[in-house]
C-alpha cells in the first residue's frame, strides 16, 4: 500500500490515549482551543502536555491568567512523573498573565489594538527567548474578557497563533464555557480561528457524572471523533472509550 | 468434592494458562471461597503475579477479612471496589495504596480505568485482573454495555500480557450472561458443580 504523503509532523503530547485519538499527537505547531466547564481536567490535561515535553527536552511555557501559577501548582494533581527540576532547569517556566500586564502598563479594564499587538509581541518575545516549543495559555477566555469586542479576539487570537507557528511552537489555548453551553468557546470567535478544538465535558448518565474528552476538529491530521471516558491520576490523564451501550444521551 | 480439592482444582486448571488468556471460572456458591483461595494462592502467592481484584459483589473490606481468615496473602491484591461507596456508610470505605474505591458498579469506564492505573503502577512481571463477578455486574447493568465492557476490557488486557479471570456464579447465571462470557474467554474452568 503506497506509503500517505503530506503527513505533518506531529508534536507527541505523551498522554497516550489522547495522541492515539489524535493518530499520533497533534500536528506540530497547531493552536489548539482546549475547552470544556469548569472541573473537567482543562487545567490537568494541559499541564501533563507540557510536563511530557519538557521531559523530552522540548521547553515549555505556561501562561496563567486567571490564578497564581504557584496556587495552580499546589491544587494540581501530583503526577508521578513530575520534577521540580523540569522548572529549575528552565525547561518548564510559568508565567503570570497578570504581572506582564502590569509591566507592559496595561491597567485598563480594556486593552486597545496596539495594547493587543504589544501583548502578542510580549508572549511571542518570550516563547522565541525561551525556545518554547509547547505553550500552554490557561485561559484564553480571561484574556479575551479584556478585549470585549469579537473584533480584538480574532485579531489577538489570529496574531498570536501566527506568532507562535513562526517559531514551531505547539500551543493549547485553554477555554471556558457555561457546563449546558452548545459553543465551543465563551465568545464564539475562538473556536473558528483555532486549529483544533478539544472539548472536555461532565456527561450525565443514568445519575453518573463522567468526565469526557471528545477532539471535535483537528487540522492536519486525521483523528477520533469518538467520546472518550478520562480520569486524572498521578500517572497522567488517562482514557477509554465511552461505553454506548447503555447510553441514553447522544 | 471437598474444598481442599476444589482449590487444586482450580490451581491445576490455571497453572498452564499463558499471560493475556481471559478465562471464565464458573462456580457453584457454596464454592466461593474455594476458587477464590485457588487463584489467589496460584497467582499471588506461587507465581507472585499482582492482582487487581475488581469486586462489585461485597466490599473489599469483607473480602480481605475472608481472604486473611482463609491465611491468603494479601499483599499483592489491590482492589478496585464498586460496592462500598454505594453502600453509604455500611463499608468503613477507609482505603489504604492497596484499594481504589469506584462510585457505583454503573461506572464501568472507571472501573477500566483504575485497573489501567493499577497496572501502569504494578512493577510485577505478570499481573491478573479478576472480575468479581460478572453476575453482580450484572444487576447493575444491562446486557448490552456489560458486554461491550467485557469486550474492551479484556482486548486492552491481552494486548498488555495480562491474565483475566471473570468468575460467575451457576446458581445466578443465566444463558444470555454465560454467552457474553464465553464471548471474550479463551477458556471455560467449571468447577464445584453441585452433584445431582
Amino acid at each position: 500500500m503506497a506509503k500517505r504523503s503530506g503527513e505533518r509532523a506531529r508534536c507527541v503530547t505523551g498522554i497516550e490515549g489522547f495522541d492515539t485519538v489524535l493518530y499520533g499527537g497533534i500536528p506540530r505547531s497547531n493552536t489548539v482551543l482546549l475547552t470544556g466547564s469548569c472541573g473537567t481536567g482543562k487545567t490537568s490535561l494541559a499541564l501533563e502536555f507540557l510536563i511530557h515535553g519538557a521531559t523530552k527536552g522540548e521547553n515549555s511555557l505556561f501562561v496563567s491568567v486567571t490564578e497564581n501559577s504557584d496556587k495552580m501548582l499546589a491544587n494540581i494533581i501530583p503526577y508521578n512523573f513530575f520534577t521540580d527540576d523540569l522548572v529549575e532547569s528552565g525547561k518548564l517556566v510559568f508565567v503570570d498573565l497578570p504581572v506582564m500586564y502590569e509591566r507592559l502598563g496595561m491597567t485598563k479594564a480594556e486593552l486597545s489594538m496596539e495594547e493587543i499587538d504589544l501583548l502578542v509581541t510580549a508572549i511571542a518575545s518570550l516563547a522565541r527567548e525561551l525556545g518554547t516549543k509547547r505553550l500552554v495559555i490557561d485561559s484564553i477566555t480571561s484574556v479575551c474578557y479584556k478585549l470585549k469586542t469579537s473584533e480584538k479576539i480574532r485579531d489577538f487570537v489570529l496574531k498570536l497563533s501566527k506568532a507562535l507557528t513562526d517559531i514551531d511552537c505547539t500551543s493549547i489555548l485553554v477555554s471556558e464555557v457555561a457546563a449546558q453551553s452548545d459553543s465551543y468557546s465563551m465568545f464564539g470567535v475562538e473556536e473558528a480561528i483555532s486549529d483544533g478544538i478539544v472539548l472536555m465535558a461532565n456527561m450525565e448518565r443514568r445519575g453518573d457524572l463522567l468526565r469526557t474528552l471528545q477532539v471535535i476538529k483537528m487540522r492536519g491530521t486525521m483523528h477520533s471523533r469518538a467520546k472518550y471516558v478520562l480520569d486524572l491520576t498521578p500517572e497522567g490523564v488517562l482514557l477509554v472509550p465511552l461505553l454506548k451501550g447503555g447510553s441514553t444521551r447522544a | 468434592m471437598s474444598d481442599k480439592r476444589v482449590a487444586q482444582q482450580v490451581a491445576d486448571e490455571l497453572i498452564d494458562v499463558p499471560p493475556s488468556s481471559a478465562i471464565s471460572l464458573q462456580m457453584s456458591v457454596d464454592h466461593y471461597l474455594d476458587v477464590l483461595r485457588g487463584v489467589l494462592d496460584l497467582f499471588a502467592s506461587r507465581k507472585e503475579a499482582d492482582v487487581i481484584y475488581v469486586t462489585s459483589t461485597i466490599s473489599f473490606e469483607a473480602i480481605k477479612r475472608v481472604m486473611e481468615a482463609l491465611d491468603i496473602d494479601t499483599s499483592r491484591v489491590y482492589f478496585v471496589d464498586c460496592i462500598s461507596h454505594i453502600m453509604m456508610g455500611a463499608s468503613s470505605g477507609q482505603t489504604d495504596e492497596h484499594t481504589t474505591l469506584v462510585e457505583s458498579p454503573t461506572m464501568l469506564e472507571n472501573v477500566m480505568l483504575k485497573v489501567e492505573y493499577l497496572i501502569r503502577l504494578s512493577e510485577a512481571k505478570d499481573k491478573i485482573v479478576v472480575i468479581d463477578s460478572i453476575n453482580s455486574l450484572a444487576i447493575h447493568n444491562n446486557n448490552w454495555i456489560l458486554s461491550e465492557f467485557l469486550h474492551i476490557l479484556v482486548s486492552g488486557l491481552r494486548v498488555r500480557d495480562v491474565y483475566t479471570i471473570i468468575l460467575s456464579v451457576e446458581e445466578h447465571s443465566t444463558p444470555e450472561i454465560n454467552n457474553m462470557v464465553n464471548l471474550v474467554c479463551d477458556q471455560g474452568i467449571r468447577t464445584g458443580q453441585k452433584e445431582d
